[in-house]
């Protein structure tokens, strides 16, 4: 092969020589920028695409073009595109690595340079308007077959950057216009395949993720995005299960790295050791790419928002994976057989020594989310962390509004011991972990919720998630009151953290009424305990647990009697808030009526025993022997809820989560990875 | 060798059928026309054997001979011609008459064969040998052949003959013979024939092979319940021998799924054809008749293959990725290999599932892994895959995972899993349903069709043919919008709840009314304590001992929840089952223990003695793996009484009620009937390890014994002590009323009547025993007395008198004994058992 020679020529000569001797291929480059470069030399652009790409250099020529000269060589442009989209199909690998490079040097450097441009000068400048179509078929077409032929991973791993690329090029991915195209010709398809088989799930899984979910965001509130459709149709198992295995690959990454710096924070020689042992198992890109988590984040949002069959994954369980990242490192290596991953195939079954460690503890996708949840909760205050925060909470909302998936969070027979991750804070120890009982998983939702209430009550009140918070716990509540499931559950946890929320909201009226409506929050959680009144006979476990409640409201009546002399306050008075207030004062009627009725009664006890201090048990008894005179009100929609939906509520929030997360693939798309070396070692060996 | 012995044994049923292409069963028609020939033109050809065998022959022996033989192909027309209704008896008739048609008709073909391979010419040997031993008997010859022909004579009969008969030719007649009984009843000797095969000379086998080769070719789950009984029962033998026995052959060969139906046969066509000029019916080669009546047929043969492969296609789909099994090439050249291996695969995974339990240390994390493993065989079902141990063909769809319980073992891990199954025609032939998603629950669709299930067979036919299929997406999004869940979900409970909280479900539509409702507190908190007394007593959930609150769930409870929750639950042929996988457990004395129970059982019913015992099915697989069919609606005494901490009188007044109710009552009445039963069973059997986990406590006042590791010669340990004939404790006596009661007197009474029916009957129980002790190295055969000591217990020489003061003295010497006591507290020591 003379091209070889040559090209091994080529190397060296720009390994050795500093001065400015350009390179052929830079040679090349420039000639294109001054006229038709096939005019001389025929065999131009099978000679260009045997060049190693100098992305750099081809950007920073594209960025340079001012406008007059645009029009000049905007048919060499064209024809670059055109021979890069055909080269694609060539079988010579180098060629097709360095036609994808090319492009994705197209892609950014036309961006670049035209950043105000409208969409269609863009398309224009790169493809021509006539052609456009054509030639994005013929590139969907070809990345298509690449992506899902028995190619080398590592060119099924460049056509995802370039994907990536072309997909993140613009900040606000709406406005990219050549998405059109993609939409138009769908990879859909490739990418559900790639997620399918084991080993390119292992080895290109997270891109494919990432992409789905940006592809799912574009243009979503304004068109018909092919990919809403198909995602939210997709029952194939092996797909949805291996979607769910990259999302959970990447959480339980980011689990296991965030445990590792606490462990080295703690100190201690054996934590410094084991984490130093397990660092050699990341290279350091995939380090990078878990500082934030938003695009996986999104990903699992996108799934159990459209797909009703992806709520399944959530629950199906895995051996935890163990330094089981294997899989994800890029080299292409065979995959280790994931356990519990494999597909539909008898492969178990003729199988059945499985590897197998016996202290893995079983895991599914929805415990490791909520183990990440615990960590991001846990300090909002950047906003990736809000962001993440935010997400998790809302993706918890749509879970909660699944009726399947509540009916394996309350499934008495799955029980999981949930180690969530609990911010030290001065006046409580921290929790040992081993002492967690095993218990139905929405035990851990309600502790992640109680957990987030009373660690969060701040100057900087993050209203929003609190809203969410409450309202995720609504839901639950309703499922179980539909369905009678009596939890055992320490529900008085709860009753205390919503009091002291309450409590929280009174202290700083002022400084909240500022930013926020405190009187909608109040009202939820008002309604909480309306619920728990109401409706306890229906769902809680045991009837001593209906006497605590009612305990715990006389307890801290205080709370409720200032919170009802604020309400009454705001509401009498004329302002912005009287009407929201005056939706509490009604709302907390049954907890008057309460207070109102047992607090003489425990008094009178106290004064006929002649005890000053009464006694838990004193009280309850209290309380039991004196339901049958008091009367409640019944109030209307208590178990009724909002439902979850993304437009229009939470539109604004998703588009500049995605202009974040473009930003951070952009910034992290790296082609460069995949070095001229690595590659012609491979190809060397295939062709 | 084996192979040419194959090839030779079926072909006396090949015979009828001139048509090389047509399988025995659907020679059907034209059997009754073959058969009717012979009378007249068979007369020659016996003659031409009675000259070439023996020179000089009675020839009124010979016509009783082949009138007797014509009798019973008679007989077996007969039976056809019931046996044709349902369905899966159809295959199995039409060889029966075969054999003797080989016996009656077949001239010199047979004795060319009776010279190139005498023990393998089964059907001549017969008429020779009994020939032979007319001559020598005439008389007793003939009274046997009544005895065959009598409609006494049973499988069990025929077992016990083909055992004790040292003459070939009645082994021979005999292995014909089974053709002629249904299926069911042969089935339930199967592992007595295939120990015989394995272990008895040849004579015998040879009789029995080809009934089990004809069986194995009609049935998937025959072939499979061959292999894996021919597996456990050579496994005693001595390695060398084994490799190269009759059983292992025997399996490979059924493994190998040469074994196949019709389609596969295409190959044995040469021989086939070849012996049709001697067919005595169709005097050309290929006789019109035969053909014709073939062709009647053809159809129905036809849309039998066609769903055979459809069946096929769907266990491809079903057990390879989708992409390649799209492919129809891949397709067909899966059809055939495929016939066992589903099934075997299942059975492999669900091994392989308690193999790796057993290595995880405790129960907790077994539990979980057990439920992960079982999500992840839900992807690869629906299936062509059963539970051998239920009763009524079907295939399974779905294991609901998360009901799965790991049991109380203290090193091997058996756990018990729930099976959903969809119940239909023919497991072989009928279409494997389509994957249901997980998550396609209609809670409104499965409260619907609730009451369809007693519906008629019409009805549910009907009704399955219009369940329309999930795959179509569009629909599965119109209908089960979230959205709707909402709306749907409190009538689901309402429904299945009672009214003590309509108030508050009522709430809802008080929205329209604008006056205020109250409410007393004192009434939510009332409702609240009354529902939760109404509840059924369940046990609290327990890490350590995760089966106890699975078990103690009533069944149909159980199976109404799980019909909710499984998207196949709206099938109206959706039927829940469940069985015990063991991994690492000889089950052999346990099938051993079920026969012998199944025996007694059908022994006092038809007796008429109510003594009640539930013998459960075993399936076992291999010399330590199995299957058990778990009790339904049963704990053991021992989580009864750690849950309860109440003595079990104290616990049957709170299940039942009041010592004069009704409830109680019959409670009590069946406590007592199948106490009398398992007591004469632990006495005849010698049940040893006779602790409270081993003693069931179903929801009707039963007690059921399980586990039958310790019988006959073997004790547990070999402590001696746990002398006494049965377990007795004061405990039960106090259920039953106290020791001067007249339930107790009633218990003895029917241990009476219970062990004089027993022993009318003894040699159907003893049968069981003897010819399992074959070659077995069986612990609980261990010694050289078990036989005589069994035969003993049912103490033929005592006068009923003498039996009742029997039964008096072992109910007397249980109750005091000391060493029952002993025993608990020795199991509480080391096993934690109360």
């Amino acid at each position: 092969m003379s091209q070889v020679e040559k090209k091994a020529g080529l190397l060296r000569r720009t390994s050795s020589s500093k001065k400015p001797l350009k390179e052929k291929v830079v040679l090349m480059y420039d000639e294109i920028f001054k006229e038709d470069p096939a005019k001389h030399n025929s065999r131009f652009w099978d000679e260009l695409f045997l060049m190693k790409v100098n992305l750099e250099y081809l950007e920073s020529k594209l960025e340079t073009v001012d406008g007059e000269e645009v029009q000049r060589i905007q048919d060499n442009i064209n024809s670059l595109f055109h021979h890069c989209v055909q080269a694609l199909g060539e079988e010579h690998q180098i060629k097709v690595v360095n036609a994808l490079q090319t492009l994705c040097a197209l892609f950014r450097g036309v961006h670049q340079k035209n950043k105000s441009a409208s969409g269609f000068d863009i398309i224009n400048m790169l493809m021509g308007f006539d052609k456009a179509e054509q030639r994005m078929k013929d590139l969907m077409e070809r990345l298509d077959s690449l992506l899902c032929g028995d190619g080398s991973e590592s060119l099924k791993s460049l056509c995802l950057k370039l994907l990536l690329c072309l997909v993140t090029v613009t900040d606000n991915i709406s406005q990219n216009t050549i998405l059109e195209y993609v939409m138009i010709n769908s990879i859909f398809e490739a990418i559900l395949q790639i997620l399918s088989d084991v080993s390119s799930r292992g080895q290109h899984g997270y891109d494919a993720v990432v992409l789905l979910a940006l592809l799912v965001n574009y243009r979503k509130y304004e068109s018909v995005n092919p990919y809403i459709v198909k995602l939210s149709i997709v029952d194939d198992e092996p797909t949805l299960d291996g979607m769910g295995m990259v999302v959970h690959q990447a959480l339980t990454e980011y689990n296991r790295q965030y445990k590792d710096k606490e462990e080295e924070n703690q100190g201690g020689f054996f934590s410094t050791l084991t984490s130093m042992v397990r660092f050699n198992f990341h290279s350091l890109h995939l380090i990078s790419k878990y500082v934030t988590n938003e695009a996986i984040l999104l990903a699992l949002y996108e799934a159990v928002h459209l797909n009703r069959n992806f709520i399944t994954v959530l629950a199906q369980s895995h051996p935890e994976m163990d330094i089981a990242a294997t899989p994800m490192t890029p080299t292409p290596t065979t995959p280790t057989t994931p356990l519990g991953t494999t597909p539909p195939s008898l492969d178990m079954m003729n199988n059945p020594e499985l590897p197998l460690d016996p202290n893995l503890l079983t895991s599914n996708l929805l415990i490791t989310f909520l183990k990440y949840a615990s960590i991001v909760m846990q300090d909002t205050k950047d906003e990736h962390r809000l962001n993440s925060a935010r997400l998790c909470l809302i993706i918890l909302t749509c879970i909660a509004e699944d009726q399947y998936a509540d009916a394996f969070l309350h499934d008495d027979n799955m029980n999981f011991r949930v180690n969530l991750h609990k911010m030290p804070m001065r006046h409580r120890k921290k929790a040992v972990d081993k002492n967690i009982p095993s218990r139905p998983l929405v035990c851990a939702v309600l502790d992640l919720m109680v957990e987030f209430i009373v660690t969060h009550m701040m100057k900087d009140f993050p209203m929003d998630l609190y809203l969410r918070c409450v309202q995720i716990i609504h839901k639950l509540l309703c499922y179980q009151k539909k369905c009678r499931i009596r939890l055992h559950y320490t529900w008085r946890e709860l009753w205390s953290a919503l009091i002291n929320l309450l409590k929280f909201l009174l202290s700083n009226e002022t400084t909240l009424l500022a930013k926020h409506n405190i009187f909608h929050l109040a009202l939820l959680v008002v309604n909480l305990f309306n619920m728990f009144i109401t409706y306890g006979d229906t769902f809680l476990p045991t009837s001593n647990s209906y006497d605590e409640l009612y305990y715990e409201i006389v307890r801290m009546h205080q709370v409720f009697d200032n919170l009802y002399c604020m309400v009454l306050r705001v509401s009498t008075n004329t302002g912005q808030w009287k009407e929201a207030a005056s939706k509490v004062t009604h709302a907390l009627v049954n907890v008057r009526a309460i207070i109102n009725h047992f607090n003489p009664k425990i008094e009178s006890y106290a004064a006929v025993n002649h005890i000053s201090q009464l006694s838990e048990e004193q009280v309850l008894e209290v309380v039991r022997s004196n339901y049958d005179t008091l009367t409640l009100k019944l109030q209307d929609g208590l178990d009724q809820f909002e439902r979850y939906s993304e437009q229009p509520k939470e539109a604004a929030f998703f588009k500049e989560l995605v202009r974040s997360i473009s930003l951070n693939v952009r910034k992290n798309v790296s082609l460069n990875t995949l070095s001229q070396d690595v590659l012609l070692k491979e190809f060397s060996t295939i062709s | 060798m084996e192979d040419t012995e194959l090839e030779v044994s079926p072909t006396p049923s090949d015979q009828n059928s001139p048509s090389p292409s047509s399988s025995p069963s659907l020679s059907l028609p034209s059997t009754p026309s073959s058969s009717c020939a012979p009378p007249p033109a068979a007369t020659p050809p016996l003659g031409v054997i009675s000259e070439g065998v023996a020179e000089l022959s009675l020839f009124i022996d010979a016509e009783v001979a082949q009138r007797a033989c014509q009798e019973v192909l008679q007989k077996v027309k007969l039976q056809q011609v019931e046996g044709d209704v349902p369905s899966q008896h159809s295959g199995a008739k039409p060889v029966p008459n075969s054999p003797p048609v080989a016996l009656t008709a077949s001239g010199k073909p047979m004795k060319i064969r009776e010279q190139e391979d005498d023990p393998e010419g089964l059907a001549p040997g017969s008429v020779k040998s009994a020939r032979r031993r007319q001559r020598h008997n005439p008389s007793k010859q003939s009274w046997l052949l009544r005895l065959f022909e009598s409609k006494l004579f049973d499988v069990s009969m025929a077992i016990s003959y083909l055992h004790n008969s040292k003459e070939p030719g009645v082994q021979a007649y005999i292995g014909n013979r089974l053709f002629s009984f249904p299926h069911e009843e042969v089935d339930f000797y199967l592992p007595q024939l295939l120990n015989m095969y394995i272990h008895m000379d040849e004579d015998v086998g040879d009789a029995i092979k080809p009934y089990v080769v004809h069986r194995c070719r009609q049935s998937i789950s025959f072939s499979l319940m061959c292999a894996w009984l021919l597996g456990a029962y050579s496994s005693d033998m001595h390695i060398s021998t084994q490799r190269h026995s009759r059983g292992t052959k025997l399996r490979k060969l059924i493994l190998s799924d040469e074994l196949k139906p019709a389609g596969s046969r295409a190959h044995r066509d040469p021989l086939t054809f070849s012996l049709i000029p001697f067919c005595p019916t169709s005097s050309p080669a290929t006789g019109p008749g035969p053909l014709g009546g073939d062709h009647g047929l053809s159809p129905s043969k036809r849309t039998h293959q066609r769903s055979k492969s459809d069946a096929t296609v769907s266990i491809s789909l079903s057990s390879n990725l989708k992409r390649t099994a799209s492919n129809p090439k891949v397709e067909s050249s899966q059809d055939e290999p495929v016939r066992l291996a589903p099934q075997r695969e299942f059975i492999k995974s669900l091994m392989g599932i308690g193999k790796r339990l057993a290595t995880l240390p405790t129960k907790e994390q077994k539990t979980q892994r057990l439920i992960s493993e079982l999500s992840l065989l839900n992807h690869k079902l629906p299936a062509r895959v059963w539970l051998p141990t239920a009763a009524f063909d079907h295939h399974v769809v779905r294991v609901p995972h998360t009901q799965a319980v790991v049991l109380n073992s203290k090193d091997k891990a058996p756990y018990l899993i729930y099976v959903e199954v969809l119940e239909c025609d023919n497991f072989e032939t009928s279409s494997v349903p389509i994957r249901i998603p997980e998550n396609r629950i209609r809670s409104t669709r499965s409260v619907e069709n609730l009451p369809d299930c007693g519906m008629t067979a019409e009805q549910r036919a009907g009704s399955f043919s219009m369940v329309p299929n999930y795959d179509n997406d569009d629909e599965a999004w119109s209908v089960d919008d979230i959205g709707e869940l909402q709306v749907e979900l409190p009538e689901v409970h309402t429904n299945s709840c009672d009214n003590i909280s309509q108030f508050s479900v009522d709430s809802i539509t008080s929205l329209e009314s604008k006056d205020p409702v109250f409410i007393a507190a004192g009434d939510i908190r009332r409702r609240l304590s009354e529902q939760l007394a109404q509840a059924p007593t369940t046990f609290k959930r327990d890490p350590e001992d995760p089966s106890a609150v699975a078990l103690k769930e009533p069944w149909e409870e159980k199976v109404r929840r799980i019909r909710e929750g499984s998207p196949y639950g709206h099938l109206p042929n959706w039927r829940l089952l469940s069985v015990i996988v063991k991994c690492g457990d000889d089950l052999r004395q346990e099938l051993l223990a079920f026969q012998v129970l199944q025996q007694l059982k059908s022994i006092w019913e038809q007796e008429r003695v109510p003594l009640w015992i539930k013998p459960y099915k075993i399936l076992v697989l291999s010399s330590d793996s199995g299957m058990i069919e778990p009790v339904v609606n049963a704990v053991s005494l021992h989580q009864v009484k750690k849950q309860s901490q109440l003595s079990l009188l104290d616990y049957l007044l709170q299940e039942h009620g009041a010592p004069t109710t009704e409830a109680f009552l019959s409670a009590q009445r069946n406590f007592v009937q199948s106490c009398a039963g398992y007591s004469l069973i632990c006495y005849l059997l010698q049940v040893k390890d006779r602790h409270n986990g081993n003693i069931l406590l179903d929801a009707e006042g039963h007690i059921i014994h399980i586990d039958f590791g310790f019988i006959l010669s073997s004790s547990p340990k070999n402590l001696g002590f746990e002398t006494s004939a049965f377990k007795l404790t004061t405990e039960f006596v106090d259920v039953m009323g106290g020791p001067e009661g007249d339930m107790f007197n009633y218990y003895k009474m029917l241990m009476l009547q219970g062990l004089i029916a027993a022993r009318k009957h003894m040699d159907r129980v003893l049968q069981i025993v003897e010819i399992m002790q074959q070659g077995s190295q069986l612990p609980c055969f261990h010694g050289s007395s078990t036989m005589r000591g069994l035969k003993e217990r049912f103490h033929m020489s005592l006068t009923e008198e003498q039996l009742q003061l029997l039964i008096d003295q072992l109910v007397d010497g249980s109750m005091r004994s000391l060493t029952t006591k002993l025993y608990d507290g020795f199991q509480y020591l080391t096993n934690g058992i109360m």
